[in-house]
């Protein structure tokens, strides 16, 4: 039941994309200053807003990690392991905002990278995830996940800087499309297919979400009972 | 088509094709983790050490 359950979802998150696809590619119009190149924000601006969801996720695995720790050891495995996929799935997102905004900006601006607040905060929070990846990955030892999610916890606090980066200060990234204030918007059919595209790649996102937490629990499994056989040879 | 209109094309097939990219990679790499662990827990619980 289960299995036919994620094979639904999986065939509807598919459908979905291919639905997304078409609202972007062919229902969109083009954009009268832009022209084609315009149509990377159907991928890029969803990319970003998944990352942002993820990262969030990873912050609630960090601090439920810290709580639960002491006396409650197998939620905390599992915040952990809710911890590990927020910011694993969203590093992968966020690695798609970074190649996307610069082929974007390339035509729109005539230069592939600029260090504006927008983009020197988006890469310094990839920065900040890698390196937590990188702590899980290489460290070892009884601290490792309570280091995380100290780092996870510190990390987040950049999302909403990036979030705010283009409100805050004046960047060369775009101003806001959306809550902008008077001028910002956009044409209504270009909304629809970036609200499909939206939906389309968070259904994609909470996919391998999902499956990346189910690896890392059959890990946090396999682990527990090696350590448990380890320590019976003693 | 002029010479900008091309540039934009290949520049979002390019933004496209890379997200596609990164995103299936990283599935495949799932996939192949998600398999490499079962066969681990499936050989640790048929020979306890």
């Amino acid at each position: 039941m289960k299995r036919l359950l994620i094979g639904i979802y999986a065939v509807a998150t598919l459908v979905l994309m291919a639905w997304g696809f078409y609202q972007a590619i062919y229902v969109a119009p083009l954009d009268a200053m832009q022209g084609e190149i315009f149509r990377i924000i159907f991928y890029h601006v969803p990319s970003a807003a998944v990352a942002f969801l993820f990262f969030a996720i990873s912050l609630a695995g960090s601090i439920g990690y810290l709580s639960f720790r002491r006396n409650q050891p197998d939620w905390a495995q599992a915040s952990d392991a809710w911890a590990l996929a927020g910011a694993e799935v969203g590093v992968v997102f966020c690695t798609v905002v970074l190649i996307t905004g610069p082929l974007w900006g390339r035509r729109a601006w005539g230069i592939w990278w600029t260090w504006d607040a927008r983009l020197t905060t988006t890469l310094v929070l990839w920065l900040i995830y890698v390196s937590y990846l990188l702590l899980r990955r290489f460290a070892a030892g009884p601290q490792m996940q309570t280091l995380a999610a100290v780092l996870g916890i510190f990390g987040a606090l950049d999302v909403p800087i990036v979030y705010m980066s283009n409100r805050w200060w004046r960047t060369q990234h775009p101003a806001p499309v959306f809550g902008g204030g008077e001028g910002s918007g956009m044409d209504p059919v270009m909304k629809h297919a970036l609200g499909w595209n939206l939906l389309a790649w968070f259904a994609w996102g909470m996919l391998i979400l999902v499956l990346r937490y189910r690896v890392e629990r059959q890990q946090q499994r396999f682990a527990a009972r090696e350590a448990q056989a380890a320590l019976a040879e003693l | 088509m002029d010479q900008r209109a091309i540039l934009d094309h290949q520049f979002t097939v390019a933004a496209y094709a890379v997200t596609w990219a990164i995103q299936l990679g990283y599935l495949a790499w799932l996939g192949l983790r998600w398999r490499a662990q079962k066969r681990a827990n499936a050989r640790s619980i048929r020979t306890p050490r």
